[in-house]
């Protein structure tokens, strides 16, 4: 009885690991071609938050308990993360006002996907610390297509960090919050 | 306090390792495809050499035919009106494109495209100016305008230009002219596309009221967590 309740927390778990994988990687090329970069970031935004499609909110972090404090942790999140780009002297890329919208579905999409539902999955089939490294591993090889080699180590740290967040407060709304900014600031 | 230090922990190597690459933080939502620089920035990884380009104009009766001339990365592209040239009594005119082995920067100006040389077999007809789009990359800032010299060491002239498809800026009015092209800004006025608040880029400033708002929002709520928890004590 307990082996088919694990088997299926690994099925369950690695069926949402290689969807998610794909969804991104389908993302990543059809942001390549030319003037599909809005369309894929909003279809990819989409396909990522059905993955959050029956989960109850509060085994994804999104429970409204303590909400002033989540709001709060979303806009420190945003800051960490933009941080060394606001304190690198030069000028730093800011994001096209076109992708915005975009970018920010992205942003709802994977949070849901990867510290939402992936990490509930992982989490049920091995407990935090698996969901911990397997989300952020997910994470990292998810942006393999779309980022140069040399920033694969900042989206790890960026996941790492995410992911940590989630386990410590059992919070996604200010990971949510937290990439929303980022992305809508580089 | 475990979760707290595997957090803090969390932010140090985040810190490190996106100060390691600029501009830090990016989730690679950019233009379709790679720039290719002639001198990349450091955060543009991989990168390929820019293309050159070629195009063999015919001309019909003493008209050349419309027709557009562009690198083979399509980062630059020329079009030509139909007797765009002064063909004197050839039949072909051939343009060449070539990207510099060097990157100008010219005093005063900050160009963030590669710059390129063309060169055509027949001169422009002055009242039929050939149309100009170059493509530029994310990682740099905005060019505003698309500058014109005869010589790379300047000086360089702006054409009037406008923001064409995403990430390419065109010539409103065109060339008459060939020489060496690039598209940046005056680098004594701030980026367009930038957003400024008080004479500085809007990132820091983001930043830092982040920061303030976490703070001052932070420690009431810290206050009344304290003195919920009193209570419940008492």
């Amino acid at each position: 009885m307990t082996a088919a309740v694990g088997a299926r927390s690994a099925l369950r778990a690695g069926l949402i690991a290689l969807l998610v994988l794909l969804v991104e990687w389908a993302r990543a090329l059809m942001a390549q071609q030319p003037g599909l970069t809005v369309a894929a970031l909003a279809l990819g935004g989409a396909a990522l938050t059905a993955f959050a499609l029956g989960w109850p909110p509060e085994r994804l972090g999104l429970g409204t308990s303590k909400f002033g404090l989540r709001l709060l942790g979303g806009l420190a999140l945003g800051a960490v993360l933009l941080l060394p780009a606001a304190v690198r002297p030069g000028v730093a890329p800011l994001l096209p006002a076109g992708l915005a919208w975009a970018a920010i579905a992205v942003s709802i999409g994977e949070e849901l996907a990867f510290r939402g539902a992936l990490y509930a999955a992982l989490d049920d089939l091995g407990g935090a610390p698996l969901a911990i490294i397997g989300s952020t591993s997910l994470w990292t090889a998810a942006h393999v297509l779309s980022h140069p080699t040399q920033f694969l180590g900042a989206v790890a740290a960026a996941g790492l960090l995410l992911a940590l967040w989630r386990w410590a407060c059992k919070d996604l709304v200010a990971p949510v919050i937290g990439h929303a900014i980022a992305d809508l600031a580089l | 306090m475990k979760r707290a230090a595997a957090l803090a922990i969390a932010v140090i190597a985040y810190s490190l390792a996106a100060w390691m690459v600029a501009p830090g933080f990016y989730d690679g939502f950019g233009p379709p495809q790679p720039y290719n620089f002639t001198c990349p920035p450091p955060q543009a990884g991989a990168n390929i050499k820019p293309s050159s380009g070629h195009a063999d104009i015919p001309v019909r009766v003493g008209v050349s035919e419309a027709d557009s001339a562009f690198t083979d990365d399509g980062q630059l592209v020329m079009g030509f009106l139909p007797g765009a040239f002064v063909v004197g009594g050839k039949t072909t005119i051939t343009v060449e494109i070539k990207p510099l082995d060097t990157c100008p920067q010219p005093a005063g100006l900050r160009l963030v495209t590669n710059a390129y040389h063309v060169t055509a077999s027949a001169a422009l007809n002055p009242s039929k100016p050939a149309n100009l789009v170059l493509r530029y990359s994310n990682l740099e800032p905005d060019p505003a305008e698309i500058y014109q010299a005869s010589d790379p060491g300047g000086p360089w002239t702006a054409l009037p230009s406008q923001p064409g498809q995403p990430f390419t800026i065109v010539t409103k009015q065109g060339t008459a002219t060939f020489g060496y092209f690039a598209a940046g800004y005056k680098s004594s006025s701030p980026p367009p596309g930038s957003v400024t608040v008080g004479g500085g880029q809007i990132l820091p400033i983001l930043v830092a009221v982040l920061i303030v708002v976490v703070v001052l929002a932070g420690l009431p709520l810290a206050i009344m967590r304290r003195r919920q928890s009193g209570d419940r004590e008492d």
